[in-house]
């Protein structure tokens, strides 16, 4: 304990220097007493020093890891830094499996989640098997050690899907199964609990080795229990895997087989949405003008042309010139958007803020030095009423060569 | 066309008294766009004072089978079902004021050897025998799936909103009370306490940075490393545009 010093207790130190003998207290002061026990002393320096944060050109401080000590929390880092080195476990001590909706192969952040609370399952010797229903690059920097295929059917077939799902947790011995509480994951979790006859615990919302809580009764009650086998997880409950990668190795080599099942889905077809009447924090694609924007019919029209959500800054709503609800932005709606595509935004932080969550962006802008440019992954230093009839002009010229 | 519609005893979101809970509702309003089904209400628990509301909203018949608290309702509905063959079974997503799993139609389509789809937000006859369901997906995206009849079908919060309440439709509506079976839960006791918000976990906000950091961070490409295009044609421009938009796979025309 370097931070801890003795506290000094003149008492006893007066006392260890008394002459014994003597009826009037007579004390030797010179003679060197060993120092008796007495209580701990706080060194506060020594414990602020342990807590600043290094790297940061502001004095900051880190309360929170107090338990961790100096020379370990350098050492650690520097060697995975040194060495990000593929972790292989060979002979897990048990399984947990996750089944990540994993959409056209690419994990969603719900599904690295997911993976992540996984890995706090998998603590002391487990490996996390990943159930997918096809080949995804990505699992092993997620941090599955191994993967499984189940089942490929073509079509919409979530009864063959939980029945191979069901037969794999059954079948491996997995000590929990893991599912997003998606639109989807959410709907197979519950029908591979009802294959295997076994409650699951829905919708939860903090994970640990030890405990699960998941609100029930209207959300008024907080249940809480050891996790069981089937646990489907909320979103943004549990942080996603940060550590070096994981092999993600192939259970077996051939996927599993299908279970035959009587299928009562005759068909099925994905219907898109209507970009116009989608609401703006639902939308996969805006288009958003700003106050560079003045031909505000050509920019209607560029967004049905794109297909795309229309919104706004908010400079342009308080203008009127787009109504509130199409605003962006920190006191607007934050987006959760796949692409964002600016047209005469300068970039406002309270502007960005909304855009926060969007992977792409393209920008129009008229000023080299906006901020939008620089947040942009294609930026186009350009007037936008030239480019918006440029735009509409190309599409409509791809749709009649294609027509 | 034989509709059962499951309700379950809800708690009101806000005041917390006993009263139908919404999605159910909207359940009752789905199987009104079928034509003119035989419709009934289902509910088994062991007071049927907060379903009673739903008769005014579009229910002529509410079926109670009387448990007690205990029970598992799964057994008796099970039961009943079994005897009355409805076509259609609609439930909702998720209960609000019991255990609000959303378990119960999956185990007991399970149970009746049914199929079971998910979150319909629209429901349209489609010839003898099959019906088809419209699903909510993410980002206003619907899936469109034909099912065989029997079927059961849950409905999601986004279907049309409930029939207003009409107070003589809620005193001419019929409750048929019969006794419900007993059926232990099973499963291990679950600590229960107040419930408390939990904080979402946000992964980039970095723990160790200063708060100009943290929006940086915030505000910040996750790509990076951008194009930068200085004062093109208009045309070049419109090209660029759209050749990085298929790219990315959000214009799908
Ligand atoms: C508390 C608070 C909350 C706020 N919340 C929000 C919010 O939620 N959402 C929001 O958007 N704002 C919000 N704001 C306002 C924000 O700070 C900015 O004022 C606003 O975002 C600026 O909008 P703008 O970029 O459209 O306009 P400007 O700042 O005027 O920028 C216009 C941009 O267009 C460019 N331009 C000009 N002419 C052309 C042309 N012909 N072609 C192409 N580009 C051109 C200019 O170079 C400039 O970069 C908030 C402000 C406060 C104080
Ligand atoms: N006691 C019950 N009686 C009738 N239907 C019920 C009962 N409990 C739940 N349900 C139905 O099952 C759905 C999901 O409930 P739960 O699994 O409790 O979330 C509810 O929306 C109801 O339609």
């Amino acid at each position: 304990m370097s931070t801890m010093r003795l506290r000094r207790d003149p008492r006893t130190e007066r006392a260890a220097h008394r002459i014994d003998g003597t009826a009037r207290p007579r004390f030797d002061l010179a003679a060197a007493a060993e120092t008796t026990g007495g209580r701990l002393r706080r060194n506060p320096r020594a414990e602020v020093e342990r807590m600043l944060v290094a790297g940061t050109s502001r004095r900051r401080l880190d309360r929170s890891q107090r338990s961790v000590s100096t020379p370990l929390h350098i050492a650690a880092p520097a060697e995975t830094a040194a060495a990000p080195r593929l972790i292989v476990i060979e002979e897990p001590a048990f399984l947990v499996a996750v089944v990540p909706d994993a959409p056209g192969g690419r994990l969603t952040p719900h599904d690295r989640q997911m993976i992540g609370a996984a890995r706090l399952l998998a603590e002391k010797g487990g490996a996390v098997l990943a159930l997918l229903a096809e080949p995804c690059e990505e699992i092993g920097p997620a941090g599955a050690d191994r993967v499984l295929l189940v089942e490929a059917s073509t079509g919409y077939d979530p009864e063959g899907r939980s029945a191979s799902i069901a037969m794999a947790v059954d079948g491996l011995g997995v000590r929990h199964a893991l599912f997003p509480e998606s639109v989807d994951g959410g709907d197979i979790a519950r029908r591979v609990a009802a294959d295997l006859g076994e409650a699951l615990f829905a919708g939860a919302e903090s994970i640990a080795a030890n405990a699960v809580t998941r609100a029930s009764r209207g959300r008024r009650v907080e249940q809480r229990r050891a996790p069981p086998r089937l646990i489907s997880l909320a979103a943004d409950a549990a942080l996603p895997y940060a550590g070096a990668p994981r092999e993600a190795r192939a259970l077996q080599d051939d996927p599993m087989p299908t279970v035959p099942t009587r299928r009562a889905i005759l068909a099925a077809e994905i219907i898109p949405a209507d970009p116009a009447r989608v609401p703006l924090g639902e939308a996969g694609f805006v288009v958003s003008a700003g106050n560079g924007v003045t031909d505000f019919d050509g920019f209607r029209a560029v967004a049905a042309a794109l297909g795309a959500t229309p919104g706004a800054s908010r400079v342009v709503c308080d203008a009127g010139l787009m109504p509130r609800a199409a605003q962006v932005g920190a006191s607007g709606t934050v987006l959760e958007a796949t692409c964002y595509f600016a047209l005469g935004i300068a970039g406002a932080p309270q502007h960005l803020q909304g855009i926060a969550r969007c992977e792409h962006v393209v920008a129009v802008n008229t000023d080299l030095h906006a901020a939008m440019i620089e947040r942009a992954g294609l930026a186009i230093v350009a007037d936008a009423q030239k480019v918006m009839p440029a735009l509409l002009a190309a599409l409509e010229c791809e749709t009649e060569t294609t027509a | 066309m034989k509709v059962t519609v499951l309700l379950s005893a809800g708690l009101h979101p806000v005041s917390g008294r006993p009263c139908p809970a919404a999605v159910e509702l909207q359940a009752i309003r789905l199987a009104h766009t079928l034509g003119t089904p035989e419709l009934t209400g289902l509910h088994a628990g062991p007071a049927a004072d907060a379903v009673r509301d739903a008769l005014g909203q579009g229910l002529p018949r509410l079926l109670w089978l009387e448990t007690a608290v205990e029970d598992d309702p799964l057994a008796g509905l099970v039961a009943a079902l079994a005897t009355d063959r409805p076509d259609l079974i609609l439930a909702g997503r998720q209960a609000q004021g019991a255990d609000d799993s959303g378990l119960l139609p999956y185990a007991l389509a399970k149970a009746l050897g049914l199929p079971i789809i998910a979150d319909a937000v629209a429901i349209e006859p489609a010839g003898e025998g099959a019906v088809h369901v419209v699903q909510a997906l993410p980002r206003g995206a619907r899936r469109r799936v034909t099912v065989r009849l029997p079927a059961v079908v849950t409905v999601h919060p986004a279907a049309p909103t409930a029939l207003p309440f009409a107070f003589a439709a809620a005193r001419r509506g019929t409750v048929e009370r019969r006794a419900g079976q007993a059926a232990l839960r099973s499963g291990a006791a679950i600590d229960e306490r107040p419930y408390r918000k939990r904080p979402k976990l946000i992964a980039k906000a970095a723990a160790g940075a200063s708060a100009a950091d943290r929006l940086k961070a915030a505000t910040e490409s996750a790509a990076g490393g951008g194009r930068l295009l200085v004062d093109p044609a208009p045309d070049e421009a419109a090209r660029e545009i759209i050749a990085h938009l298929r790219e990315l796979g959000v214009l799908r025309r």
